[in-house]
């Protein structure tokens, strides 16, 4: 059955129900994952996958229920599912089905180009980087991660207020974890990187920053365990910022887990401090133009000069704070509820280098990366005590790599703790919370660091 | 869920270009998934995942193919896309499909879909009383229900062709306790293989109130001192260190290329002599169980780590090719989504001799954790890290005041010849496990244990 007689055949029969308004939400992939391995083909993964997620209202309460499979069974599934589950919700304020915004951006988040990027170039890409990682220094042993990925997805919002919004991205990212030996001591370094760009995708750069983060660890020391001013690096501090992004969800500060609670407009961190969530980034991963409620995205300032300016909100939130959405409504998949996430959140960046950075540190440490944040770090109490890995500086220079650390101090503290801003301004996908998250690297005044 | 016929035909497709195995795995899974917050019913999603997933080897190139297409075409298409990257001179026939039963090694007694939802609130309300009524300065309590029911179908090109039903069940309580500008959560995760039996005979008093519990102590807790120390692990869900700091550097996926410490070291001492260490993934009706893996391989027990002696590796089939060694019954996915690769099941530290007591009392100075939270590991290096969430201070054998901020870092290898003491409470705890084939359920387990030194880190800073 195709989406137009899926949806009609739906909407009838949740009519039939006793259903007044009903949303059919839509999405369809199509991936492609490559991993090498010396050479060989180590994976190949190849993938089309669609599915529908339903939500209506029925005695005036919001229920929902998906399926990825559209056929006849799975009509009344939807239908009877979302009936039993919207009897159960007890929420003071309820979801609606919106009937659409005024206006929308014209976005586009789609490459042609990067589409017509054939298999053959993507691996030949991989092979290209793997020769050039082994050619880099002899100390390299092997990889334990190395692959291509890209996809696309297609997204459409049907509802029978007569919303129709559609919308196609892509993109194509490198992962490369390579594993030098010098004597005993074995060590991996990790890059990676996302794009609509194929072309910026250069072998030689990527194999260098590799091979390079993993042979700067080798020489690693013990250092004394005390409280160091800590320079996060670009790709740390993004980490650990995306791991506390859910504090300035206002799903969050309603539910009691943040400390954000009624500090919109008040100073939560050091003035130089500027957050924004852009969903109109050109290279964002997460750019789009309407919301998983069918709400026009907008850019908008969540930190102002240290100053909370917003939290994000979907429209359930914003009407229990009585404000607009900042059009945040956010869905995993078809598969998940509404919650609440950023688009292209980061850190605006000042003109201080990197170098510059490290340089003005008499006495410190660098953190270039970061482990265990999903269990490590509190969301809820904003303490953090997380395993890393980073160098020693003494007199404005690097002296050597440190055994595994920890860092511990308190992320709300932290952001009154900054003492500078990089121009360095990197992005992460990570794992942690959703949204593509940036930072340029952040000089903290002190951490507790202990090393093993 | 799909005919032998079809099946067939996919797997012929799928060795169209030379590749020497194939394989089907065909997912139907029905899933419910309620939160309660503050009292009240918040969500309440129900649905159903179908997808399927073709896999070919040539030698040790391994390819993958899903879609949620289940239409013969659909199937032949993605069959088509994954023989795309082999390239053979040597066609091979399939074997013909010899369907097996196996008799479910988990006896479900009530299927979670044949049970009304409103028996599914009731259970997750009693969670919440109890929980918001253990202090008065439990702020917020959050009850998540879960139920599952995956159906699967795996078929290969050898003749395999097996079907299995998994149920599953997991209540997750968290409590958040508050004063002035403190917040400190505790949180309590049960869950089985079994079906809605599962709730109506789980002891949600004793849940619950240790969610909270955990919450009010934290509280009240001092910033943990860091350094090297030892350091006192309980049982259960205390497990998860040996999770991180070896069970993931024993499975295939970093074993067979060599990336993992403990390669290539069978039959070598590889921990201290109280250390035994098994996976078991026949344990009646535990969380991490299985009755047969997703390559349709049967569940078994498998001793890694016997009085300290390296016996034995979690192997899949693909890893099991580069290692030359058979199949430990350990491929295990995510979903179709996901290739299968080598994962654990019910890992736990076999008991031990001396009591909890003698244990608490032989420790002059050091830590003692309580509940751990999660953790992570290099597997390549051997360091891991993970975090406590639950935290006491041992001072001359005894226990005393509450720590919180606990992280604790160490290197596998080496954290495994330092365990100087074996309790004999073993018991298990529930988890998630994610990986490279995705987010896994999987128990952990142990007795109480010692390490003689483990770095802490915490706010305090060293003592």
């Amino acid at each position: 059955m195709n989406l137009q007689e899926f949806k009609e055949k739906l909407f009838h029969l949740g009519g039939q129900h006793g259903f007044t308004d009903m949303e059919l939400y839509y999405e369809r992939e199509e991936k492609f994952a490559c991993e090498l391995y010396k050479g060989e083909i180590d994976s190949y993964d190849t993938s089309e996958v669609f599915g529908t997620s339903f939500r209506g209202l029925y005695e005036g309460r919001m229920g929902y229920a998906f399926t990825e499979k559209l056929d006849e069974e799975s009509l009344s599934f939807l239908i009877e599912n979302a009936k039993e589950n919207s009897q159960f919700i007890e929420d003071e304020v309820q979801e609606e089905i919106f009937a659409g915004s005024e206006q929308y951006e014209k976005g586009s988040y789609y490459s042609a180009n990067l589409a017509e990027v054939t298999i053959s170039e993507k691996m030949n890409l991989l092979k290209e980087i793997e020769k050039h990682i082994y050619a880099y220094d002899e100390r390299v042993t092997g990889t334990d991660y190395f692959m291509l990925s890209s996809g696309e997805t297609e997204r459409v919002l049907l509802n029978s207020k007569g919303l129709n919004l559609s919308e196609k991205n892509n993109h194509a990212g490198i992962y490369v974890s390579v594993i030098v030996k010098q004597g005993d001591i074995v060590k991996n370094g990790e890059y990676s990187k996302f794009t609509r760009d194929f072309s910026i995708l250069k072998p030689e750069e990527i194999a260098k920053h590799a091979v390079e983060e993993a042979l700067s660890q080798l020489n690693a020391r013990s250092a004394e365990s005390k409280k160091y001013p800590v320079l996060l690096r670009n790709d740390a501090a993004s980490a650990l910022l995306q791991t506390y992004i859910p504090i300035f969800s206002a799903e969050n500060t309603q539910k009691g887990q943040s400390a954000l609670k009624g500090k919109t407009g008040e100073i939560i961190a050091a003035a130089s401090l500027n957050i924004v969530d852009d969903p109109f980034l050109e290279e964002g991963l997460l750019s789009s133009n309407f919301d998983s409620e069918g709400v026009a995205t907008a850019r908008k300032d969540i930190v102002k000069d240290g100053r909370l300016v917003t939290l994000m909100h979907n429209r359930k939130t914003a009407q229990k704070d009585g404000v607009e959405s900042t059009g945040n409504a956010y869905k995993a998949s078809y598969k998940g509820a509404l919650t609440v996430a950023p688009t292209n959140l980061h850190v605006i960046p000042s003109d201080q280098s990197y170098d510059e950075l490290v340089s003005s540190l008499s006495e410190g440490i660098i953190i270039t990366e970061l482990s265990g944040l999903h269990s490590g770090a509190n969301t809820v109490s904003g303490d953090f005590s997380i395993a890393a890995n980073g160098y020693y500086v003494r007199d404005g220079k690097v002296q050597n790599a440190v055994n595994q650390m920890t860092i511990a101090g308190n992320f709300y503290e932290l952001l009154n703790n900054i003492e500078a801003i990089g121009s360095d301004l990197e992005f992460s996908m990570g794992f942690m919370a959703t949204g593509y998250i940036g930072s340029p690297s952040l000089l903290i005044r002190e951490l507790a660091v202990t090393v093993e | 869920m799909l005919s032998q016929s079809v099946i067939h035909d996919v797997i012929t497709a799928a060795l169209a270009t030379g590749g020497d195995f194939a394989e089907v795995f065909v997912e139907d899974r029905f899933t419910n998934n309620l939160a309660l917050q503050g009292g009240k019913i918040e969500s309440s999603l129900s649905g159903r995942d179908y997808g399927i997933g073709i896999r070919v080897f040539k030698g040790l190139q391994s390819v993958y193919a899903y879609t949620t297409d289940g239409s013969k075409e659909g199937l032949l298409k993605a069959a088509g896309n994954a023989a795309q990257a082999i390239r053979g001179d040597k066609i091979i026939q399939p074997e013909q499909l010899q369907k097996e039963i196996i008799p479910a090694a988990h006896p479900i007694s009530l299927n979670p879909r044949e049970v009304e939802k409103l028996r599914k609130v009731e259970v997750m309300k009693k969670a919440y009383e109890i929980a918001k009524n253990y202090h008065n300065s439990i702020q917020q309590v959050t009850v998540r229900y879960l139920d599952e029911e995956q159906n699967v179908l795996i078929a290969n090109s050898e003749g395999k062709f097996v079907e299995d039903r998994r149920v599953r069940s997991r209540l997750a309580i968290q409590s958040i306790a508050a004063e002035g500008n403190q917040m400190q959560p505790g949180f309590y995760g049960p869950g089985a293989h079994k079906g809605f039996e599962f709730m109506e005979n789980l002891n949600l008093e004793h849940y619950a109130n240790e969610a909270s519990r955990i919450a009010v102590t934290m509280l009240g807790a001092e910033p943990c001192p860091s350094g090297k120390l030892p350091v006192i692990i309980d049982n259960e869900f205390g497990g998860v260190i040996f999770h991180e700091a070896c069970g993931h550097g024993l499975e295939a996926t970093s074993v067979a290329k060599e990336n993992s410490v403990f390669a290539n070291r069978i039959g070598e001492k590889v921990a201290s002599d109280v250390v035994t260490y098994i996976d078991d993934g026949t344990l009646a009706n535990e969380w991490g169980s299985i009755t047969i893996d997703d390559e349709g391989e049967k569940a078994r027990k498998n001793v890694l780590i016997e009085n300290g002696i390296l016996k034995g590796y979690l192997i899949d089939k693909f890893g099991g090719r580069r290692m030359g060694m058979e199949s430990t019954g350990s491929g295990r996915r995510q979903s179709y989504r996901f290739a299968p690769t080598s994962r654990m099941t019910n890992t736990y530290i076999a008991n031990g001799k001396s009591t909890p007591e003698e244990i608490i009392s032989n420790t002059e100075y050091g830590i003692y954790t309580k509940y751990m939270g999660g953790g992570q590991v290099n597997t390549t290096t051997g360091d891991y890290n993970f975090a406590v969430m639950e935290a006491y201070l041992v001072k001359d054998g005894k226990i005393g005041k509450p720590l919180k901020g606990a992280t604790l870092i160490g290197n596998g290898p080496k954290t495994l010849q330092l365990v100087d003491m074996v309790g004999n409470n073993l018991d298990h705890g529930a988890g998630m496990c994610g990986s490279q084939s995705g987010s896994i359920p999987v128990n952990v387990g142990q007795p109480m244990i010692r390490v003689s030194e483990m770095t802490v880190g915490g706010t305090k800073g060293g003592e």
